[in-house]
């Protein structure tokens, strides 16, 4: 059996796949859903695996993903830490990048650093920019440095030095001083986190990385012993931001690379699912309570980026952490988000969720706002039997109070409103879905989109039309996706370096050198875990510019080797640069960034098939009622209970398909077919 | 509802602003664009009346329409524009002019034959040529000193680009790769707008798309006029100082009267100090674009800017002023001019809303220029680059350290890793200083420096901080901060105190000191909490003889 399990804001999730012993097929998932535990995280696993009476004596695989990292820091619960870098840059920190993205607000207040001042030390020693030393590092003053450590009782150390990233040398020598004269404390140095340039951004990525060192560690010890003794045999896998798993081990030495573990492997999921079904192309759209995250998968590749912030909005700067990172978009809209009125009389939606207490108005827990929820309610979306995953019937008296003021102040019936509600939240989506596609220079049409988590599949079609995707998935267990994308995931690292370099013949011998020095790096690293050369597959990345462009163009090397000359290289840049930007130059381009994938593939399950027993597509039909699709007109329309459809029927739109953790609205101009492995596939029909 | 379908038509113009800036940010070849993002971008009416607007800096909120209603005036009905034509300008004394270095593209977007919109940009280019590298100069006493000037003419018609000019661009500037790179992102940003436009057009219908924007306009005044009746009604007066002109003469008083109603705001500043030689001149339109960020900064700051949400504002001076200059006087430093003027409104009107206005910040862009040979390379370089410092304390927080001044704003510092690579400079500290100042129950926000050592064989430095015998203001009690200057200290040691200098010459080895201002303190330092103040002291954001002698505690 393998399991994965998933932490998220609300729930902890766990998906298990069982095998038929004799033909090692996929039978069955058994999914199970407990609270998250926030005070005890691997509590909420083991409720989930209680609670689907797994035995973990019989689990040969066992991934996780987790939230102990992105809640450490926006909780601020993570461990005292110290700063020690180069002399007479102790202030980079907090000076950050000096910007200030709520540009009108002129008494904003700048986010204050991760360390403060009287923590942020500095030692004698100095680089250029070419790695060379200035200055020979001094540690003179080290013991002094400890001693005010001590009497803060600092938990950890962040060591981040100008120009490691090109010569880690004083850095990888401060931190051997470091832990002889101070073992009790975590130390992490810049080198171990990141190899990019830019002073802020290292220092941040490496003091949060140090903030979350001691609980991330502490966390994974309690998991691994826990489900040791309840018997799992293999040591678990965990999910990283880059949408791979890696080892245990490798993830507790630099835990800031699972800030981001669970959207991105609910992206993962889909594009395992796509290549099971042959669709390499995709736009993945996860709608849960409060956000919707958006990515876009080209060719069966998701981009991976390091210019990652948290707590970063349009009115903050937010923090960098150079980790990588899939690329997504996300927004402040989900099913929770709240509808409101400004001072000038325009209707917004969100980002501001009711969240799961009080909840939408429909939940009747003092909920005085109309979410997207309820509008979906009020427009008969959403079958009352089927609300809240059946649990509960809508409060229609709440529902009707929380409207009252838009309705007045709008000058609009109930309906009006709802129908509003879920055009603006709709185009906010779409404005999200344009930023990873239009915008990117791609054709949102030649794409096929799938949707995910508990609100996708509501909004999936009306999205699907306005960008006129003619082939939407909602794929079964939409709902605990993320979890599911856990067991289709490889091993997966991410080895990223600047080393700045005009493409010319005379320097091609080091585009080669670096990625030789990169890729043993990665096999040393993957050795540890016991894998060999033969084992990993190395995928090649560069970020590309032209000579005097500060930003750069991430361009993959397809079938790169020793031989690969120069000019196809080029050529590559050149086709995206005039692809995301519409133009191209005649002028000389420069490599920036080395970016190297290692990957093992773990053997994975085929996703499980569904059996056909001769069905009828009619007796899946529970009721029909009123539904209104607002420009598409109000329609007598069938609900389905999706458990009763099976593979090869169809349905034609107007309908609506009801499941516990989600409900599929079809559109009048959407038809449904169900595929062998459960999915329902949406087609627009042509105008 | 057709409301919810004009709200949604709105913000797709704001999004499609935003993917314009995205577009100039990413493919610029200017670091004060892509790194201090001092541009702007935006959509109008076909009559120049501002839709959508995405600003990297505060100060270019009046340039985008009027550079529009400016280039109509010229291309008029007997002198049409076409489709495909695009239109360059850099006139500061008209069109939202500012200096000759912020260049607008203009670019005309049809559907079906008719002028529907514009989609426009206005971004600093680093090299247009003129006496000194970087086109500025604090001792140019004429704009033909300043570089190209491009009086609103077509770099394409209908579609053809016209090479005459590139040709002339080339042999005019120091980097003409970087000048005609920012030229190319101009037009390519500008052409990502227009087809959004069309296709939000196309989408929706002409008259819904026009019945979007002329709501939008209504909706924008409406949030404007419900926040100005937060600000108390009545006439403010106030004066302020430009110290110098680069020229050793000065101080040159700058005065303004606002006077506030229900429904409209007024700034005057009638009886400022006639024009000056020297490039410490601020043009009207210059003005009027400053005015507009306080403006918005004490109504609609989180609003997508509009023209509807400026219609209450009007701005007053007589032509030929310090504030007001006109052609042909030099304008390089209108920036200083510009965040002068600004301080001057916000000083007057901070005490009635202390809640949006802060006490006085450090009051100057502090931008420098060192050019010179790359050591490696041996490539020419030009490092231009506004400053941080400090911002002053509020009527419930301290002031924000290692901020940029207001006039910029999604400006970012230059790294120094990718600083001593591009540039023949070595940066020997970047810290803030406890040059004293800015003490009050909330503390004003800590000026810094940046030592720049010169490691090319020789460099040039140009550099305007205003703000070196005027500390920035303190409120309620809260005392003034500190000064802005710079300090070339030689190799021998001799040290040189700066406000403003042009295409000074250093040697290998001397180093260039920034220092930017301690921002101004608000209320009575004896409220400040005691423990408050030693936690400053053990931050060594004060040090123990401050304490002692302003805070009253050891």
């Amino acid at each position: 059996m393998r399991v994965a399990t998933d932490i998220g804001g609300t729930f902890t999730d766990l998906v298990c796949l069982e095998f038929d012993e004799k033909s090692g097929k996929p039978i069955g998932v058994k999914v199970a859903k407990s609270d998250t535990t926030p005070s005890n995280f691997e509590e909420g696993i083991l409720d989930t695996i209680s609670k689907g009476k797994i035995d973990l004596n019989k689990i040969d695989f066992f991934a996780h993903g987790t939230t102990v990292v992105i809640n450490a820091l926006t909780e601020r619960k993570g461990a005292k830490t110290a700063l020690i870098t180069t002399k007479g840059f102790r202030d980079v920190l907090e000076i950050a990048r000096c910007n200030r993205p709520d540009l009108f607000n002129f008494n904003f207040i700048k986010q204050p650093p991760f360390v403060p001042r009287y923590l942020r030390f500095e030692v004698e020693e100095r680089m250029d920019y070419k790695g060379q030393v200035l200055t020979n590092l001094n540690i003179s003053n080290l013991n002094s440095i400890i001693k005010s450590c001590k009497e803060e009782n600092v938990e950890a150390i962040a060591v981040c030095l100008l120009h490691a990233y090109k010569n880690p040398d004083h850095e990888i020598k401060l931190v051997e001083e470091l832990s002889k004269l101070f073992p009790e404390v975590e130390i992490i140095a810049s080198y171990q986190v990141t190899r990019e340039w830019r002073e802020y951004e290292r220092s941040s990525s490496t003091a949060l990385s140090a903030y979350v060192l001691p609980i991330a560690k502490k966390y994974l010890n309690n998991l691994e012993n826990k489900l040791k003794n309840k018997g799992l045999k293999n040591s678990p896998y965990i999910m990283q931001s880059n949408g791979g798993i890696t080892s245990i081990n490798d993830v507790k030495a630099n835990p800031i690379t699972m800030v981001e573990s669970g959207p991105a492997s609910g992206v993962f999921g889909a594009i395992a699912l796509g290549k099971v079904i042959n669709k390499k192309d995709l736009i993945v759209l996860d709608i849960g309570g409060t956000t919707a995250k958006c990515a876009l998968v080209e060719n069966g590749q998701v981009k991976i980026t390091t210019n990652y912030k948290i707590e970063h909005s349009r009115i903050e700067a937010g923090y960098p952490i150079q980790t990588p990172v899939i690329d997504i978009v996300e927004i402040g809209n989900g099913g929770g988000s709240i509808a409101w009125i400004d001072e000038g009389g325009k209707m917004h939606v969100g980002p501001k969720s009711a969240g799961a207490m009080p909840g939408p108005a429909a939940y009747g827990r003092g909920g005085k706002n109309l979410t997207t929820t309820d509008a979906n309610i009020i427009t008969g979306r959403i079958h009352p039997d089927y609300f809240l995953g059946g649990e509960l019937q809508p409060d229609y008296d709440s529902i009707n109070e929380a409207s009252k003021t838009l309705c007045e102040t709008l000058k609009g019936s109930k309906t009006d409103i709802a129908k509003g509600i879920i055009r603006v939240a709709n185009a906010n989506m779409v404005n999200a879905l344009k930023l990873i596609s239009i915008n990117k220079g791609h054709d949102p049409r030649d794409f096929t989109m799938v949707v995910i988590g508990g609100g996708g599949a509501m909004h999936g079609a009306d999205l699907a039309r306005e960008l006129q995707i003619s082939e939407l998935i909602i794929p079964p267990h939409a709902g605990v996706f993320s979890a599911f994308g856990m067991l289709m995931s490889d091993i997966r690292r991410d080895y990223i370096r600047t080393n700045v370099l005009t493409l010319v013949q005379e320097q091609r011998h080091i585009i080669q050198s670096t990625f030789n020095e990169m890729e043993k790096e990665a096999i040393d690293n993957f050795k540890l875990d016991g894998y060999n050369l033969d084992d990993i597959k190395f995928t090649y990345y560069t970020d590309l510019r032209y000579v005097g462009q500060e930003h750069y163009v991430k361009v993959l090397l397809s079938d790169f080797n020793y031989d690969t000359p120069l000019e196809t290289i080029i050529d590559f840049f050149h086709k995206e640069h005039k692809k995301q930007y519409s133009f191209e130059l005649d002028a000389m381009v420069e490599l920036v960034n080395f970016h190297l994938v290692a990957e093992v593939e773990v053997e994975k399950p085929d996703f499980p098939q569904m059996d056909i027993t001769g069905k009828k597509v009619e007796d899946a039909i529970f009721d029909n009622k009123e539904v209104d699709f607002d420009d598409l007109g109000i329609h007598t329309t069938p609900f389905y209970h999706r458990d009763l459809l099976e593979p090869n029927m169809t349905i034609k739109g107007p309908a609506i398909i009801a499941e516990k953790a989600t409900t599929t609205v079809v559109t009048p101009m959407h038809t449904v077919n169900i595929d062998a492995y459960g999915n329902l596939i949406l087609t627009l029909q042509k105008v | 509802m057709e409301k919810f379908t004009l709200e949604i038509i709105q913000d797709a113009l704001v999004a499609a602003g935003d993917e314009m800036f995205k577009t100039l940010e990413r493919t610029s070849m200017s670091p004060i664009i892509y790194e201090s993002l001092d541009y702007a971008v935006g959509i109008t009416d076909s009559k120049g009346e501002l839709l959508a607007q995405g600003n990297g800096v505060t100060a270019f909120l009046a340039a985008l329409d009027s550079v529009v209603r400016a280039s109509l005036e010229k291309y008029n009905e007997k002198n049409p524009l076409k489709e495909g034509d695009v239109i360059i300008a850099n006139t500061p004394y008209a069109g939202g002019g500012t200096h000759l270095s912020d260049v607008s593209v203009v670019y005309p977007v049809f559907y079906k034959g008719e002028l529907v919109a514009f989609t426009v940009n206005k971004a600093h280019w680093t090299e247009l040529g003129g006496t000194f590298p970087g086109s500025v100069s604090t001792v140019a006493t004429e704009i033909y000193q300043e570089g190209l000037h491009f009086p609103f003419i077509k770099i394409k018609s209908e579609g053809v680009l016209n090479a005459a000019v590139i040709d002339m661009i080339k042999v005019n500037v120091r980097l003409p790769d970087s000048t005609l790179g920012d030229l190319f992102a101009g037009i390519a940003a500008a052409e990502v707008g227009a087809k959004r436009v069309i296709s939000i057009i196309e989408k929706y219908g002409l008259d819904t798309y026009k019945k979007a924007k002329n709501d939008f306009l209504d909706y924008g005044e409406r949030m404007c006029i419900e926040a100005l009746k937060d600000i108390p009604n009545g006439v403010y007066e106030g004066e302020s100082i430009i110290e110098d002109n680069g020229f050793g003469e000065g101080p040159f008083p700058i005065k303004a009267k606002i006077t506030v109603t229900d429904t409209e705001f007024i700034a005057d500043f009638n009886g400022s100090h006639p024009q000056v030689k020297g490039a410490t001149n601020l043009a009207f339109s210059g003005l009027v674009t400053g005015c507009r960020s306080l403006f918005k900064a004490i109504t609609t700051p989180r609003m997508d800017a509009n023209g509807g949400a400026f219609r209450p504002m009007k701005v007053v001076c007589e032509p030929g002023t310090i504030v007001s200059a006109q052609t042909p006087s030099a304008v390089s430093v209108y920036y200083e001019v510009m965040v002068a003027s600004i301080d001057l409104v916000w000083k007057i009107l901070a005490p009635l809303i202390p809640n949006k206005l802060p006490a006085g910040h450090l009051r100057s862009v502090c931008a420098t220029f060192i050019s010179g040979v790359h050591p490696d390379t041996k490539q020419f370089y030009i490092q231009a680059e506004p400053l941080a410092g400090g911002w002053g304390a509020s009527c419930d927080h301290d002031g924000n350290r290692g901020q940029l001044s207001c006039g910029s704003g999604e400006s970012y510092n230059i790294p120094i890793e990718i600083r001593e690579m591009r540039y023949g400079i070595q940066v020997d500290q970047y810290a803030f200083h406890n040059e004293g100042g800015g003490y009050g129950e909330y503390q004003g926000g800590n000026g810094q420096y940046v030592d720049y050592k010169i490691v090319s064989d020789g460099a040039h430095v140009t550099a305007a901080f205003l703000g070196e015998k005027t500390k920035t203001w303190g409120m309620k009690g809260g005392h003034d901060g500190s000064y802005n200057y710079f300090m070339i200290i030689r190799k021998d040691g001799t040290k040189e105190r700066y406000s403003l200098g042009t295409n000074i010459y250093l040697e290998k080895g001397d180093i260039v000191r920034c220092v930017t201002a301690t921002g101004g303190g608000y209320g009575n330092p004896k409220d400040r909490p005691r423990e408050q103040v030693l936690l400053d002291i053990k931050n060594g954001y004060i040090t123990q003889k401050e304490a002692q002698e302003f805070y009253k505690v050891s």
